[in-house]
Order: C-alpha cells, then structure tokens, then sequence
C-alpha cells in the first residue's frame, strides 16, 4: 500500500526520454490531483492514468493461462514492445523467450536502431545532460523536434544556465537542422533547413571541410559551400558541443549510414573542440531496454534464442522484418502498440496470428489481440527503474495503486513463465 | 537440518593458514568451514586432488554502464562465442566482455568465487545493482569512483578532510560501495575543458588544486575513515611511455600518510601493464622509445612497502580496453583508428569514461614490451602479499585467459616458448629473457586467493579454508606430487581453466568445468558511521551542491533499498572519530 | 474525389498534442483529431481546392489514406507532414534496408482532395488494413 494523501515530490515522469524527476504530485486517497513542474504531456499521463484502462474478458489468472497456452504451441513467437515499461519487466521477457525459443525485439528497432548500428561501425562519444547544461555552448539538434516530443528538454538542459554558462539563454547557442521549420526551429538561435534525404551528404561534406578538404561542388543538400564552411568554423570554435539527434535522421534515408557519418564527425572535432551526441529517445525507457537486453544476451535488441543461446542480426530478427516476412506464429507484446506503428504489411501478419498484449490502456493492438491483460502503470501504480536518454538510472516510484487486481507487467510475465514451464513438462 | 558436506584427501595450498601443499580435510557446514561434520555430512574423496580457496579477482571490469555500451557497440565481440542454455543456467554469450550470466558461469568453472568491479560511476549506482542480479555464483563488491568529482575538488580545495570523508561516507551508505577508486585524478574533468592534463603538479581547470592534492585527499580520507580497503589507484599519464616516473612520484607523495590503525599499506596501485611504461636510457617518450620499467618497479616496489599493486597482464589477442581516464582511451583511438566511445558523466566524471577494442600482438613492439612488465616487475618482487594477477579483464584480455598468465609466472619454459616468435624488443627492452625465477603453486594461492581477501579487507570469510571462512573452495583436477608444472606448462593451463569442484558458500557451483548452478551471491557495501553533526552535515551540503551541479534531484540519488535487499552484505564501519 | 493531385514528400513524427492525446486514449476521438491530419503549407492547400479541414486522400506507393487537411504556417510547398501513428504508416513502405526501420519519413506522395469523404476512425482503419484494401 502507498501512504495516504499529500505532496509527493522528485517523482520521475515516466514518458519521454528526458525522464524529468522534478515532477511534484497532490494525491489525495488514491487520486492524483495535481502535477506541479509536469509538462502538458506529463499532465495528461498522471492526471488520466485511470481513463480508458484495457478491458478484460476473464480473470488474470485465466488470461495468463491462455497465453501460455498460445506460447507453448507457437513455433516462432516474436517478444516485442519493453519500451514503456521498467527494467524488471524486460529481465522477465527475456526469460520467456529464452524458455521457448522465440525473437526478442524492443521498440528501439523503429527508432534508434540505427543508432545503435552507427555506434557498432564507430562508437561514440556519448554526451551527459548535466554536461550539456554546465557547459556547452553550442547545441544542435538535428532532424528531432524536442519541443513537441521532449517538451521540456529544452528549458531543463539546455536553456537553463550552467556552471560555467552563466546565461544559458545568451551564453549558449542553439541549432535546429531539419528537413521543415519546426516549432523547435522557431525558438532556435539558428535553423539550418535542408533538403530532404540529404542529411548523409551534409554530414559528409562537413567532416570533409573540418579536414580540410576542398569540394568541388557549388552546393550540398541545399547548402552553400560558404553557409558548410560556416558551421563548420562555428562547430570548432565551440569550446563544448553537443549534437542531439532524432528520428529525422535515423529514420530518413541512409539510416545508420547517417548516425555513422555524424558519430565520425562529432569524433573528428574533438581534436579541435570537445564535442559528445545523444540520441533523442522517445519513449521512458527504450534505452532501459537496450540495456537489460544488452547484460543478459549481448545484444541491445533484434535476439533470437531459436538456437538456445542468443543471436543478433538487426534486419532479420526485427519486429517488422519478422512479420513482413509472415514468421511469427505468436506475438507476445509488452508495452506497445506496434498495430499502430508498423507499416501496413506488417500489421496485416499480426492481425493473422493470436497476438497477447499486456499494457494498462487500450490502444490500437488491443484492438486485434487475442488475449489482452492489463497492467500496472510503471512510475504511477508500480515501481521499477528506467534509464534517461544519457544513460542515467532512474528509480520510478509507486504514487498510487492500480485498479483493483491489476499486475506489474513484471509479475504477469512470471506468471506467464511459470505457466509456459508447467506446461511444457 | 544443515547441510554439511567433507572434502577427504585433497592437497590444500592455504596460504593464510600456512598450508602449503598438506593432505587435509575440509568441512562444509551451512555454507561455511568448519572444524567437524558430523557422520550424516555428504563425504566427497578428492584423492589427492589439488584444493584452494575460492578465486578472488579485486579487479575485473564486469557491470555497469561503460561494460554495457561495450558490448552492445561490439556485436562481432561474441558473435562467435555463443552459450546455450542448459538445465540449470541461462544462455548468453561470451569473449572479451561476456553477458552478465556468463561471467558467473566462467568463474565458477575456473574455481572462482568472488569477483570486485572495479570502476562505478557512483550516480549510475541502481544499474549496476540491478546487473548483478543478473551476474551469479560470485560475490561482489563496487568501487564508486571519486577522482574527479566536482564534490571531491570542492572538499579538497576548500581544505575540509572531514568534508571529504564525509562525502565519500556518504556514497559508500547510499550506492552500495566497497572502496574509493580512483582513476587518472583530476585529468579526466580537466579534459572536459579541453586540457590534457598528465602532471600530477598541474592545475585543475578553475579549482586552484592538483591531482596531487587530490590523491592525497582521497587517500588520506580512506585511512581517516578506516575503510577495509586502501584507495584503489590507478594514477595520471596512464599507458604513456616514461610514465613509470609519474606513478613513482605520485606513490611517493603519499607515502608520509598514516595508515589507519597502523596498517601498513594506503594504496592498491592498478595494472601493471600501463603504469610502469619505462623509455630506453636516453630516449624520449615516443613509443618506440619504449622499454619495461617492471625491474625499476619492483625494486622501487620493494624497497616502499605503504602499496600493493595488481599485474594487469596483458595477454595477447581480443581485448577491450575501458577506463575512467577518457583521455587516455581518445589517445588510444588516435593509435587505433578504430571505434571509439566516450562516456561523459555529469560531476562525477565530466571528461567521460573511454572505451577502445584493441588486440595485443606479440608481433607489436610496444604490446611485445607491455607484456613483458609486470611478469619482469612480478617475478622480482620479494613479496607476493603485496603482487595480485589480473589482467585487468578485458583491458589486458579477458579474465579466461588467466591459467595463461598462471603458466608464465610459473614455467620459465613457458615464457620461452612465447618470446620465440616475439617482437624483439621483449628480448631486447626487458630481462625478462634472464630471469629464473618460477612461482609455486603457494605463491599463485597467495596472489590469487588470499592476498587479495587481504588487501580487500575481506580476509576474515574470504581467501582462505580455515574454520570460519566462507566455504568457497575449488578442487583442480591434479596430483602436485606427480607433476612438474614448471616443466609442463600446459598442464598449468589445462588444470586451471576448469576447476574438478567448484563450491560457492558451501554449494556446488561447477564440476569438471561444467556449471550446475545459477544462484546469487553477495554483494559487499561498507557502511562507514558518522557521527550525528558530521552526517547533518553531510547531507545538507550534498543537497545544495548535487541539485546545483546535477541533473536530477539529490533524494533521488540513493539506490533504494529494494534493489539491494536481495544481495546486500553490509560491513559497518566506525567512523565516529572523524571530526565534524 | 479530385484527380488532380499534388505532388509532395511525406514525413512524420511527434507533436505534442499527439503525445498529449495518446494518453488521453488512443482510440479516442482526441486521438483521432490529432493524428489523422495532414500538415502542408496553405499554397498547397489551395492548388488542391480546398479549405483547411476538408479531407485529403495520400497516395503513396505502399497504399492509401484519407485524413483531414491542416495548415502549417512555418510549412512551405513540397513536403507535408502527418504526425506518426496508424495513419502515417498506412502509407509507409516495410522495407527496411536490413536495418529493422522502415522508411517512415521521407516518402514520396500524391496529395488529392477528397472533399465529402469520411476520415476513418481508428477501428475502421484497423479494419481497412486487416481486410487488405
Ligand atoms: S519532458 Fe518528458 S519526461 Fe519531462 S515531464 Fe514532459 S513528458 Fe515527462
Ligand atoms: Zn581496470
């Protein structure tokens, strides 16, 4: 049981990556009343966590019995989703799918997968948020709109002042480089619009100039030699940069090619400058995710246990590769909607096949899923940890308590587990 | 019922208890050594078989952040060293940085028992607890890192040892720690201003105060608090040629410092291998400059005992280098050219903690000569108490490969064998070549058992079978009266990479090399006491200065309790008589 | 509906009101209203004939959707954005290179009017999709 009414403060927002601890609630009995510091997003995750749960047609127990008997029958079942939910959930999955030998993927193969890609040709030199705040100077984002996805990632790291950048509205700037004029570019210092799909190119050409080279072309994705020459000089007179990136350019054609081509970059301009990145991730604990799986199987996402032990190859055993290619039997999907963020020929294979989907609300995969069990909201119901975009560890405490016999994802997949074990002696 | 077990007839190497090689008995009660069972106790025959205290590895990288972005950026690391499941242990994958269940499962086959990670960001504390959930059949222990922490240098500058003392109290109670690590101090924030700073005499951007200072600082408030384990030490100028001069100067600044209660050593000096990079007389610091300072050192090392110090062998083939020195690792992509990560960690370690694969080549000048230090430095040394072998696991190569290590440190033969096909300057730069010396099974039972139960402070349970220890015992599967190790080196290997028994608090872990078991062990945090107005203290200031300086709140910086509950062992320290 | 289209590159992602809605119910009409929308620049709106609000049908190679139309007064002709979600990817393709990642941004589309039409709700959609139309 949670303590009774009051004010419960340094909670952390289990949305966005920006993971925001400063998050000051009002409860009152089991009801939360009031988000202070949330943004308008946060807001709407605390005050109406009870609204539109996900209905249930029997008991937990029941519903758990059903999915392990889907499991059990399955012959390639596709673990998916991990994303929204705490570090003990994901610990759980992996062991079903170990247990059968199923696919294990998270969300990060539609997001930042290519980010991970990139790091595996190159590394990285991965940037801290309280870094950013005390010291950089210069701050682009590129092909990520964080007033919109991250709404206070802006004013918490990067407009606010710092240790040694006393006025982090003078004293820093900041870049927007997109493909349109975001509202993130509105508030910008700069915005740098290029041309669609050309993000490998500019990248390209700006490492080239910080070399020293000379190209011979008037003109790169939309941007004069001269305005290149440019950001590059500003790049290396910075005294600390840092690049946040988002889906625009993970997403947009070249993929990791891109993020491969912008890790060389920001590496290359630490002989000049001090310069770090960072990935824009989108949900609370995508990088959580990449995480758990990372120390359990070696691999951040994209595992297959067919063989028993864990294998990696991201293109083959990615969520939308796999059911574009009609390969899972079962889905087993936690904390996601992947009906309502996969491409069409995709969900067209996982309306086909009994799709068990554990998430507390409603959502598009519900809609198609055979077995559906609700569960406890991590960071509001339950506790749990998480990890923020820069790698920091999280603790997410319980405020309030679920809807009367409603789980942790984690204690569902046990029991799911435990099912799954019984029956198969 | 308790569960008691015999061990009959194995050879016992114990040097704690001054057991060198003695037929005996071992008896296992509820999980620890004890001086009789009674009849019902399950008897197991060892005939004759070698017995030693469980391993004990003081300095393996195996959790937390900067291992985790390892792996995941180095797929092709473990692609090719892939472990089922089985009926008792999980699947996973291995090579130079194994997943977290795999690092449990390979000790416990190599006849280890407890494994200390030696680098934790202490902000990233609640990860590395939650991995080790995850990482079996070992006990463990963290060492937060606090060599370049704004927090640190404020204390430092502004004069206050109780301050000081207090903080590192602090974080050792609310993360979980075990010691006070401390790696390239001073240099890895300066590098976030853009100064490579590699004097210990220098100054740290915008505080006014050294990595002298700092080191003092930090050793001074490890003795002052008593802390069972000396500052952990890995010193500036790390991996440069000619840095053998930085790391004697910087041991003999702190050697005027008292040890608590008199205890002789204050700092346990890290991995060989890339501190004591001596030059050819004469020559500069380039790196075919390069020659072994492992001599030099164990005569400095011998002559000043307030130290201990761990090999960091380097063993030939994949490794991942990792460190908390970050400029260090962007000086070895600039060599490499390879991948290269970088992991800035807000006050604690703006610089960022540095990640480079890299294989060592006996073909390779400079790898030839690093390989060649610390076998020079530990085959010189005139007391193994004080000379741990590691390899620093994965910076000098994976922890698999220590019966490698174990088989030259005692064949001469051995070592030959290897130089045959090596770069020259191995011969040339060091005297290695000329050097007889052969170490005895007691001496490896020493430096991989027992000494490091000691400099751990752990030596009451661990290192050792004597009535009261933890019962971790490994039994390899040979007769030390009918072989001669120095002459059979690989025998060495073959004896030691897979134990016959392996037992972990009294329970069978592993039998001829195979895992049968996947359960947690301990993990050790001291507990240093303040008294009450130094603890106030404490926490007011830490309050004003972490919600200044970090990105998330103060109260959310402790790792809670439900994280630790399950694995926690605590040591309470008294450390009232710090002054407020 | 018109068959005089607008030629234009599809991108999306976030917005806020979409991350808002999701947690007011992602089948609910909030929802719906913030992420069946198509965002373009009011030039583009007017060669198609319309007012904003009246629906458009995009056309890719991958299929096609009807959503309502909405102008982006920082927009500028040539690309139109719809904020990620079932609607977006109804009309994105599954290829992912090898890599896992689809191609959700950067699609090239034909705009139509499409005014008297009905926008889908999300239950319709899901429909549409599993009936493969
Ligand atoms: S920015 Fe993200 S984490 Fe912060 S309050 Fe808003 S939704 Fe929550
Ligand atoms: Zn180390």
């Amino acid at each position: 049981m949670t303590e009774d009414s009051g004010m419960k403060e340094n909670i952390v927002c289990p949305f966005c990556g920006c993971l925001c601890d400063d998050i000051a609630l009002s409860v009152v009995g089991n009801q939360i009343t009031d988000n202070k510091n949330g943004c308008s997003i946060s807001q709407a995750k605390f005050l109406n966590h009870h609204d539109d749960r996900l209905a249930m047609d029997s008991s937990v127990e029941e519903l758990v019995k059903k999915a392990a008997e889907i499991i059990v029958k399955s012959k390639r079942l596709l673990v998916y989703g991990l994303s929204s939910t705490e570090n003990d959930a994901h610990r759980e999955a992996y062991k079903i799918a170990e247990e059968v030998g199923g696919v294990v993927d998270n969300t990060s193969s539609v997001c930042h997968g290519p980010t991970i890609l990139g790091t595996q040709e190159s590394g990285e030199s991965i940037a801290a948020l309280a870094e950013t705040r005390h010291r950089a100077d210069l701050v682009i984002y590129w092909g990520s709109n964080p007033q919109f996805a991250h709404p206070r990632h802006m004013s918490r790291y990067v407009r606010a002042d710092g240790l040694f950048i006393k006025d982090g509205k003078k004293d820093r700037k900041i870049w927007v480089v997109d493909v349109r004029k975001t509202i993130s570019a509105g508030v910008a210092d700069k915005f740098v619009k290029i041309n669609p799909g050309s993000d490998l190119e500019i990248i390209s050409a700006l490492r080239a100039i910080a070399r020293g080279k000379i190209l011979d072309v008037e003109e790169v994705g939309g941007l004069s030699i001269n305005e290149l020459t440019e950001l590059v000089e500003a790049m290396k007179n910075a005294k600390y940069g840092v690049l946040f990136f988002g889906l625009g350019l993970t997403q947009s054609k070249g993929r990791h090619r891109n993020i491969d081509a912008a890790i060389r970059l920001i590496q290359d301009l630490n002989y000049d400058s001090k310069w770090s990145m960072m990935p824009m991730r989108g949900h609370y604990n995508v990088a959580g995710a990449n995480k758990t799986s990372t120390w359990q199987t070696g691999y951040p996402y994209a595992v297959d246990y067919a063989r028993g032990y864990p294998r990696y190859q991201p293109g083959e055993y990615t969520a939308v590769d796999m059911l574009v290619r009609g390969e899972p039997d079962a889905v087993l999907n936690i904390a996601a909607d992947p009906a309502a963020h996969f491409p069409r020929a995709a969900v067209k294979h996982l309306a086909g096949i009994p799709v068990i989907n554990l998430d507390p609300k409603q959502n598009m995969t519900s809609l198609l899923a055979k077995v559906n069990i609700q569960t406890a909201i991590s960071g509001i119901e339950c506790d749990g940890a998480a990890v923020r975009m820069d790698g920091l560890p999280l603790y997410l405490k319980k405020v309030v308590d679920p809807p009367e016999g409603v789980l942790p994802d984690r204690d569902v997949l046990r029991m799911i587990y435990d099912e799954v074990r019984r029956l198969k002696k | 019922m308790s569960k008691q077990t015999i061990l009959t007839n194995g050879r016992v190497y114990d040097p704690m208890n001054g057991i060198d090689g003695e037929i005996k008995d071992i008896c296992i009660s509820d999980g620890k050594i004890v001086e009789r069972v009674d009849g019902s106790a399950k008897k197991i025959d060892l005939k004759g078989r070698l017995v030693m205290a469980g391993g004990v590895d003081m300095h393996s990288h195996i959790v937390g952040s900067k291992v985790g972005v390892g792996r995941a950026m180095c797929p092709e690391d473990h692609r090719k060293d892939p472990v089922p499941k089985t009926k008792h242990t999980r699947s996973g994958v291995g090579y130079t940085m194994p997943s977290s269940y795999v690092i449990g499962y390979r000790y416990s086959s190599m006849g280890y028992t407890t494994v200390i990670e030696p680098a934790l960001p202490a902000l990233k504390g609640l990860g590395s607890w939650e991995e080790l959930e995850d990482l079996p059949n070992l006990d463990s222990g963290l060492l937060p890192l606090f060599c370049n922490s704004m927090i640190t240098f404020n204390y430092v500058k502004e004069g206050d040892p109780s301050g000081l003392a207090a903080y590192i109290a602090w974080i050792l109670q609310k993360v979980g720690g075990l010691g006070v690590k401390v790696v390239n101090p001073g240099g890895t924030y300066a590098w976030a201003h853009g100064v490579d700073l590699r004097d210990p005499d220098g100054e740290i951007p915008g505080w006014d105060i050294s990595p002298r200072e700092v080191t003092r600082g930090l050793c001074q408030a490890v003795e002052s608090l008593g802390l069972p384990h000396m500052m952990h030490f890995h010193p500036n100028n790390l991996g440069r040629v000619g840095n053998i001069e930085t790391t004697i100067a910087q041991l003999d600044s702190i050697r005027d410092i008292k040890g608590h209660g008199g205890r002789e050593h204050i700092a346990h000096l890290t991995h060989m291998s890339f501190e004591t990079l001596g030059s050819v007389e004469g020559a500069g610091t380039d790196w075919g400059d390069l020659a072994s300072g492992g001599l030099e050192f164990a005569k400095y090392f011998n002559k000043n005992k307030h130290f201990t110090a761990d090999m960091g062998q380097i063993t030939f083939g994949p490794a991942t280098t990792m460190t908390g020195d970050g400029p260090f690792e962007f000086y070895l992509w600039q060599l490499t050219g390879g991948k290269w990560a970088n992991i800035a960690v807000d006050v604690e370690l703006a610089g960022g903690a540095g990640i480079v694969p890299y294989t060592y080549s006996p073909k390779a000048a400079g790898n030839s000569v690093q390989w060649a230090i610390p076998l020079e430095f530990a085959l010189n040394v005139d007391d193994v108490w004080r000379c741990i072998m590691s390899t620093d696991h994965p910076n000098a190569g994976p922890f698999t490969k220590y019966p490698l290590v174990m088989s030259w440190l005692m064949s001469k033969k051995q070592r030959d064998t290897w130089m045959e096909g090596m770069h020259k300057f191995a011969h040339e730069r060091s005297t290695l070549p000329t050097i007889e010396r052969e170490w005895s099974l007691y001496e490896i039972a020493i430096s991989t058992r027992a000494a490091p139960a000691k400099i751990l402070g752990l030596e009451a349970t661990k290192g050792h079978l004597g009535v009261g220890a933890d019962a971790d015992v490994s039994v390899y599967d040979v007769d030390t009266t009918k072989v001669d190790f120095a002459k059979d080196p690989d025998r060495i290997i073959k004896t030691f990479s897979t134990s016959y028994l392996t037992f972990h608090h009294g329970q069978q872990m592993a039998k001829k090399g195979k895992v049968n078991a996947s359960v947690n062990g301990k993990v050790w945090s001291v507990h240093p006491e303040l008294n009450e107005s130094l603890w106030t203290r404490i926490n007011k200031e830490l309050e004003v200065m972490m919600n200044d300086w970090y990105s998330h709140s103060f109260y959310n910086y402790p790792v809670p309790e439900r994280y630790r509950a399950p694995l926690e062992q605590k040591i309470p320290v008294d450390s009232t008589s710090v002054p407020a | 509906m018109s068959r005089v289209g607008v030629e234009a590159l599809l991108t999306s992602g976030r917005t806020l009101k979409q991350g808002r809605a999701m947690e007011l119910g992602k089948l609910g009409p909030e929802y719906l209203k913030e992420v069946a929308i198509c965002e373009m620049d009011k030039v583009t709106l007017e060669a198609l004939g319309l007012d904003e609000g009246d629906p458009v049908c995009v056309e890719t190679l991958h299929g096609s959707v009807l959503v309502t139309s909405k102008i982006d007064r920082r927009a500028e002709p040539g690309i139109v954005f719809i904020p990620c979600g079932p609607y977006a990817n109804a009309v994105t393709g599954s290829d992912t290179e090898n890599t896992g990642m689809p191609d959700f941004k950067g699609v090239s589309a034909q705009i139509f009017g499409a005014k008297g039409e009905k926008v889908l709700n999300v239950k319709e959609l899901l429909k549409q999709i599993m009936e493969g139309a």
